[in-house]
């Protein structure tokens, strides 16, 4: 059975970065991802901010890279990793696909983000069925429609001015004020049709079948209690770590972040991490590819010292 | 063989034997994903048919068959679906389920 020098799990700017550093260092690499390659980029419509290639769509940059990854010869193979054993100087990697173990020297995660949310009662019931956590994925099907949105911040903002531009109404619940940049929070009070609830606690999403309304609860002193109709419900409530099946690893911080120093090495010897999944301040494109390639340089200099 | 129809082109082409039809938005980052999967997946097996149709340009066509978001492939055989898969799927997902009409 073959072993890698470095196997790759999760194929977004960190992960294909590491990928192109790790064979650049002349290292048998294998990305994994259970998805598609691109990671949070596939979601992203716009993108203006990653250097040098001006406005690109993220499935766009995402294909970019990939083409990238394989254009160097990088074996890519589409897996979802179910649990990681250490083995000392090797790591096996077990997936859900099949019952074949990966064995590898190293092992760069870079398992990013997923959307947060509420765990409040209705949720997992309207779940994909009312509720939805992307608006340009879902948002079509509520043009002239009553819609709720869950979230202050950047994205939840973002979001809301696209839908407010198709929906009939639009209302804003979050649980403090809206914190993200005043121009676009702006832009978003002054549109018709918007209203937003500042200082909330989600309740219960009500319906019967279907999903039909929001209820919520001021978290100042009034307390006040509504119930607000709506025909769906977007929440951009924060991301999570993709870490559930590391825990046993020792690696996550308190909220379950990779802790990671300056060389994305974690506590464990062979086992790296990069991008949003690990604790960090800035997480976007370019620091994920940035995360990328310091932990492939860091886990190339390691199997060069296993095999010495 | 990936080409993009119309309610019309749709409405009027001879549906026999097993076939794709993706309903995709150009606004969607997972439908434009897709597109570079099913490009692959084509170079695979480009006897396979795979129409692909604007959501947002075909209302009225998307009502009728049901579709509420996209990406959203349909599998179908002699013109009756026989499967659906809802948003981005893993490649081998895909094939797979291509596989199983073919």
């Amino acid at each position: 059975m073959k072993t890698y020098d470095i196997v790759i799990v999760g194929a977004g700017p960190a992960g294909l970065t590491a990928a192109i550093y790790a064979i650049r260092a002349n290292m048998s690499v294998l990305v994994l991802d259970r998805l598609a390659p691109g990671g949070q980029m596939i979601n992203t419509n716009e993108i203006e901010n990653y250097t040098g290639v001006g406005k690109i769509n993220g499935a766009e940059l995402s294909m970019q890279m990939f083409e990238h990854t394989q254009e160097l010869g990088v074996e890519f193979d589409y897996k979802t990793i179910v649990k990681i054993e250490d083995n000392g100087q090797t790591k096996t990697l077990h997936c859900e696909e099949d019952d074949t173990p990966i064995i590898t020297r190293t092992v760069i995660l870079a398992t990013g983000t997923t959307p947060r949310t509420l765990n409040a009662p209705g949720e997992e019931t309207y779940t994909g069925t009312g509720i939805s956590w992307c608006a340009i994925c879902d948002g079509a099907q509520y043009r002239d429609k009553n819609v709720l949105v869950i979230g202050g911040g950047n994205s939840a903002v973002e979001e809301s001015i696209y839908l407010a531009g198709i929906t009939k109404s639009l209302t804003i619940v979050t649980m403090f004020d809206l914190t993200a940049d005043p121009k676009a929070c702006d832009q978003l009070r002054a549109m018709p049709d918007v209203t937003v609830y500042p200082y909330q606690e989600i309740l219960e999403f009500t319906g019967g079948e279907k999903l039909e309304g929001v209820r919520f609860k001021s978290t100042k002193e009034d307390a006040v209690e509504r119930h607000v109709r709506c025909d769906g419900v977007f929440e951009y409530i924060g991301l999570q770590p993709n870490t559930d099946i590391f825990g046993h690893l020792n690696i996550l911080d308190k909220m379950g972040f990779i802790a990671v120093d300056d060389e994305k090495k974690t506590v464990v010897d062979g086992i790296y991490s990069a991008g949003d999944v690990t604790s960090k301040k800035l997480r976007q494109i370019v620091t994920a590819c940035s995360d990328g390639a310091i932990a492939a340089n860091a886990a190339a200099k390691y199997v060069d010292s296993l095999k010495a | 063989m990936i080409q993009e129809l119309n309610t019309e082109a749709y409405d009027g082409m001879e549906k026999s034997g097993p076939m794709m039809v993706e309903f995709y938005s150009k606004k969607c980052g997972p439908c434009k994903m897709l597109s570079f999967v099913l490009k692959a997946i084509d170079k695979l097996n480009p006897d396979f048919k795979i129409f692909t149709i604007d959501f947002d340009e075909n209302q009225e066509l998307k009502e009728r068959l049901g579709v509420t978001g996209f990406p959203t492939m349909l599998l179908m055989n002699d013109g009756e679906e026989t499967n659906r898969l809802k948003g981005l799927q893993q490649k081998p997902a895909i094939i797979k389920a291509i596989e199983d009409i073919m």
